[in-house]
């Protein structure tokens, strides 16, 4: 059973309440929206020990399920980033309020409140939090491929995926300054720009009409460990099958 | 560029300022500092300091030529994105796309013009561009122009337009052409075939997006294959249509990126691609299956000799199953057929392409909804465009001139054939016997190190270029490059080298390239397009055209405009696909060889990024290092298992990788990514991996002349030592995908 989120006390603060629906049906796992990601928001590369021992900082990664065995076999492609849950157990477990959610549904991380204790990591049940075991490596000029509206997380603090959180505000400032609406569409994040078969969509989950609300209303519409009750702002519409 | 100011010079410019007073706005209190104050005070005019600035130029990172639209602030390049007005990839781009700022803020990259003491040394002098140039045009001067070698991978067409008119007006022979990227996606072979089939040497499109049923064999067009951000935009659309979601069949021994989107993976046997087209054609015909099946009879002459059960035993597959796919294509309203690149690279790929060719024709699918197109070049025909690949036969020839010294100068761009070519092929060791190489690498790669003198070209966001879409959008397009910030260190385009080579040459070189610089050739292209009754914008001059043609990311048509393959080579000749051959005898070496591009380091010019480094492969989740794929039953005979590094054997050599256990491959067949194995190109490519060329025999399709590097027989040998894989899924349920 899904809950409408409009019904969220948490969620009726704001106009907005950002989501994604990501095609699963569409997706073909190229990657690039993990490069895109990475391009963006300034996420560090590891190397190969590190990425060994599971401590890639992909904010964005796709997962790639096995489903039967050879000659029938099948695999599929799921791409999960952070889910932005309405009820995030990461949230609730952060000693020094670096987690915090926002009136427009963002899980929000505060870099520089951040301790590094790594609770909300534990209790994330998406595993899509990630932890700075050092600090990031840019060997110049590589530096200058920052992009400057993205801090840089140092050494020992959470990170995670933001749905662009700076590209929603660079929006809403510019169309306060013109003086109208956010339209649908408007707002992209790096990932759903770059998604060559447009698996990803991104918008205003409260506004019926929006695409992305129309993808939550699908039949095909679920969202990931539903059972938990996080109520994701992520929902996924499953991959459809043609039998012949 | 960027030099600093020292607290010092500062204090002394400010100091004077205000003892001068208030007439004289910068004075010159310290020698020289006058010239480094002015840029700090005077931002370029189009660039507010914090805001961003976007340019639309062209992608180089693969020959596809996509639009894109980069980011720059404060004169650095951000973010690349696509161009959502450019036709192609309408507003997308591929990971490969997307790490193009890493190759421009590389900290390999070369910072100027070398000169190597002793090539091979990997110690290597600065030498003034003058100083470069004069050596290059002493040694021009010097040698019989016959004997002059231009080696070059795709090549961006500008570049290929000056090189080529150079190369004649200097009596030396056309440049050859060839790197693994287009070898591996079949790109001279579907050029060629076009050519004989359908009357022009253009790449087929196959639209994808309206068909209702695809079938594939070997094209992995969701990863790297031929033109993968439009393709992969239109496999979304095929998926989202309204009339359902269509059906795809993916035919190839390897469960690809590709195949796992597919409805149905057919595993096939190694090099039969083509005779199980033709055993399909053969049914739809003689079993008169759906419209096709009667309109095709006319075509039954190319399907005569056909013996479909013989075919069905050397796929590997049922008769039924056969019968089954024939009619899924025959019922289907718009099906279309695709020959990859795996096809391609076989010893009978040119047969088969033909035979695969052939059922769009007897489906009649040529130049219709759903089905294949040409790609269209006009007007952009008046330009000159890059021709087809040439041929590994002709990359041989080659090699045996470079070994009898028919070869005394050679230049290489934008290909690493020492590190793309077959070991067995020779042709490092015919490169020693060039007594002068000229590289235009931006990087010190495999083949640079082998070279006299690098004469690095910028990277493409410093450049200017044009690419005619091919293969092309559903109109003519052809893509502005322009550069997006000014270069980062004293490199050349190696368009404006080719220009001032020509100018200081002289005589007819001269003549033949009367450009002053690359952007007043760049202008004369524009001027072309301008004259076109299909303009996207309009502009009332030539000037007022260029800048437009700048600021759009180039020229394309305002409507559709697709060109119809005409079938003049097709009909009623029978059609022959020959049984593959293979190297290495099949006791001795029981698995067959796939080498597959990696969807993140293509064929190995993406391993010195490091965000593609670190991008997980999408069927193994693994990064930074080659594995070896083996089919689970396999690595139980074999007693191997996950993260055991083995030695993979062929004829030719040997290659140590790490096995992953994939389920989605035959068991007679492994696989291993081609890309790692470097031992030059900078920090985060060398020494990482193996390169499975190396293994690959340098055999080819007697037809085409093209590589057939699916043609290689391999066996493993244990080394009893493991090496922990970087994978994003863990090997026991735990770990960061776990979920519950």
């Amino acid at each position: 059973m899904t809950t409408r989120l409009s019904d969220n006390p948490t969620t009726r603060l704001s106009d907005h309440r950002w989501g994604m629906a990501i095609d699963l049906d569409k997706c073909t796992g190229c990657q690039a929206c993990v490069v895109s990601c990475h391009a963006e928001n300034n996420v560090p590369i590891v190397g190969e020990e590190e990425a060994a021992y599971g401590r890639t900082a992909h904010w964005l990664r796709i997962e790639r399920y096995w489903e039967g065995e050879y000659p029938n076999v099948k695999a599929k492609f799921m791409p999960v980033m952070c889910q932005q849950c309405t009820e995030a157990p990461c949230e609730a477990v952060c000693p020094v309020y670096a987690t915090y959610h926002s009136d427009e549904g963002l899980n929000g991380q505060i870099y520089n409140r951040c301790i590094g204790t790594r609770f909300c990591g534990s209790a994330c049940p998406y595993k899509q939090r990630m932890y700075n075991w050092f600090d990031p490596v840019f060997p110049e000029p590589l530096e200058q491929q920052l992009n400057p509206d993205v801090t840089v997380r140092s050494r020992g603090i959470m990170e995670k995926c933001t749905f662009c959180v700076q590209r929603i505000r660079r929006v809403k400032e510019d169309a306060k300054a013109e003086g109208r609406e956010v339209t649908d569409g408007e707002i992209q994040p790096a990932c759903a720009q770059s998604c060559p078969t447009n698996a990803i969509v991104f918008g205003d989950l409260n506004d019926p009409e929006s695409r992305v609300s129309q993808m939550a209303r699908s039949s095909r519409a679920f969202r990931l460990l539903e059972n938990l009750g996080t109520e994701p702002g992520v929902v996924y519409l499953k991959g459809g099958e043609t039998r012949v | 560029m960027q030099e600093k100011l020292s607290r010092r010079n500062f204090l002394k410019l400010v100091g004077g300022a205000a003892a001068a007073g208030t007439a004289v706005a910068i004075p010159v209190a310290a020698k020289g500092v006058g010239q480094q104050f002015v840029p700090y005070v005077k931002p370029p005019e189009e660039a507010l300091p914090g805001d961003a600035t976007w340019y639309a130029s062209t992608c180089r990172m693969c020959p596809a030529g996509c639009g894109i639209m980069v980011r720059t602030i404060d004169g650095r390049a951000k973010k690349i994105e696509g161009n959502p007005a450019y036709p192609l990839n309408q507003g997308k781009l591929c990971a490969r796309g997307q790490a193009g700022v890493q190759s421009l803020y590389n900290p390999d990259r070369l910072k100027n013009a070398v000169k190597q003491n002793g090539r091979g040394s990997r110690s290597f002098e600065p030498v003034y561009w003058d100083a470069a140039l004069d050596e290059v045009l002493a040694k021009l001067d010097s040698v019989d122009p016959s004997k002059i070698v231009f080696y070059a991978g795709t090549m961006p067409d500008n570049l290929y337009y000056l090189v080529s008119e150079w190369l004649t007006a200097i009596g030396a022979p056309a440049p050859v052409i060839y790197d693994l990227h287009a070898a591996l996606e079949g790109r001279a072979v579907s050029l060629q075939a076009a050519e004989e089939m359908f009357g022009a040497a253009q790449m087929p499109v196959y639209d994808i997006a309206n068909a209702d049923v695809v079938l594939s064999f070997g094209a992995n067009f969701t990863e790297t294959w031929q033109s993968p951000v439009a393709y992969n935009k239109a496999y979304g659309d095929f998926r989202g249509q309204a009339g359902g979601r269509g059906f795809f069949i993916q035919c190839e021994p390897r469960l690809s990126a590709t195949a796992a989107v597919a409805d149905e993976w057919v595993p096939i046997r190694p090099g039969v691609d083509g005779l199980v087209a033709l055993a399909l054609g053969r049914i739809i015909i003689e079993e008169r299956l759906g419209t096709a099946g009667t309109l095709g009879q006319i075509y039954a002459g190319m399907y005569r000799g056909v013996d479909v059960p013989t075919i069905a035993n050397a796929a590997g597959l049922e008769i039924e199953q056969l019968h089954r796919l024939a009619r899924i294509l025959a019922e289907a309203d718009r099906p279309v057929v695709i020959p990859g690149g795996y096809t391609a690279g076989q010893t009978n790929g040119y047969g088969s392409y033909q035979a695969i060719q052939a059922l769009n024709l007897v489906l009649s699918r040529l130049g219709r909804r759903g089905g294949v197109y040409l790609s269209q070049p006009a007007p952009a025909e008046t330009l000159l465009t890059m021709p087809a690949p040439n041929s590994f036969a002709d990359v041989q020839a080659l090699i045996e001139r470079m070994n009898a010294g028919q070869v005394e100068m050679l230049f290489v761009y934008g290909a690493n054939p020492v590190f793309e070519l077959p070991q067995a092929a020779g042709f490092k060791e015919a490169l020693a016997k060039v007594p002068f190489v000229v590289s235009f690498s931006s990087f010190v790669d495999e083949t640079a190190v082998q070279s006299d003198l690098i004469l690095p070209n910028n990277t493409y966001l410093e450049n200017w270029g044009y690419q005619v879409a091919s293969p092309g959008a559903d109109r003519p397009a052809v893509a502005c490059q322009q550069p997006v910030v000014r270069p980062l260190y004293d490199t050349r385009s190696t368009a404006s080298v080719i220009l001032d080579l020509a100018h200081a040459m002289g005589g007819a070189a001269a003549e033949a390239l009367p450009w002053g610089s690359e952007m007043l050739f760049m202008e004369d292209v524009a001027s072309i397009l301008f004259g076109s009754s299909l303009n996207p914008y309009t502009a009332q001059t030539a000037g007022e055209f260029w800048a437009a043609f700048r600021q759009h990311g180039g020229w394309w048509s305002d409507r559709p405009l697709q060109q119809e393959p005409e079938p003049v080579g097709l009909g009623q000749r029978p059609i022959i696909v020959t049984a593959p051959a293979f190297d290495g005898s099949a006791r001795d070496y029981p698995l067959t060889l796939y080498p597959y591009p990696s969807v993140v380091m293509s064929d190995g010019r993406g391993a010195n990024l490091p965000w593609l480094q670190e991008t997980p492969d999408p069927m193994t989740t693994v990064a930074w290092n080659t594995w070896v794929e083996i089919n689970p039953a396999t690595a139980h005979r074999l007693h191997l298992k996950n993260n055991d590094v083995v030695k993979i054997v062929s004829p030719q050599g040997e290659i140590e990788a790490t096995v992953v256990e994939y389920p989605g491959i035959r068991p007679d067949v492994i696989a291993i990514p081609v890309g790692w194995g470097h031992e030059d190109y900078g920090r985060y490519a060398e020494n990482r991996g193996s390169n499975p060329i190396d293994l690959l025999a340098p055999i080819t399709d007697p037809e085409s002349g093209a590589l057939a590097w699916g043609a290689t027989r391999v066996r493993i040998e244990r080394t009893n030592r493991t090496h922990a894989l970087a994978r994003l899924e863990s090997l026991h349920g735990e770990g960061r995908e776990s979920l519950s």
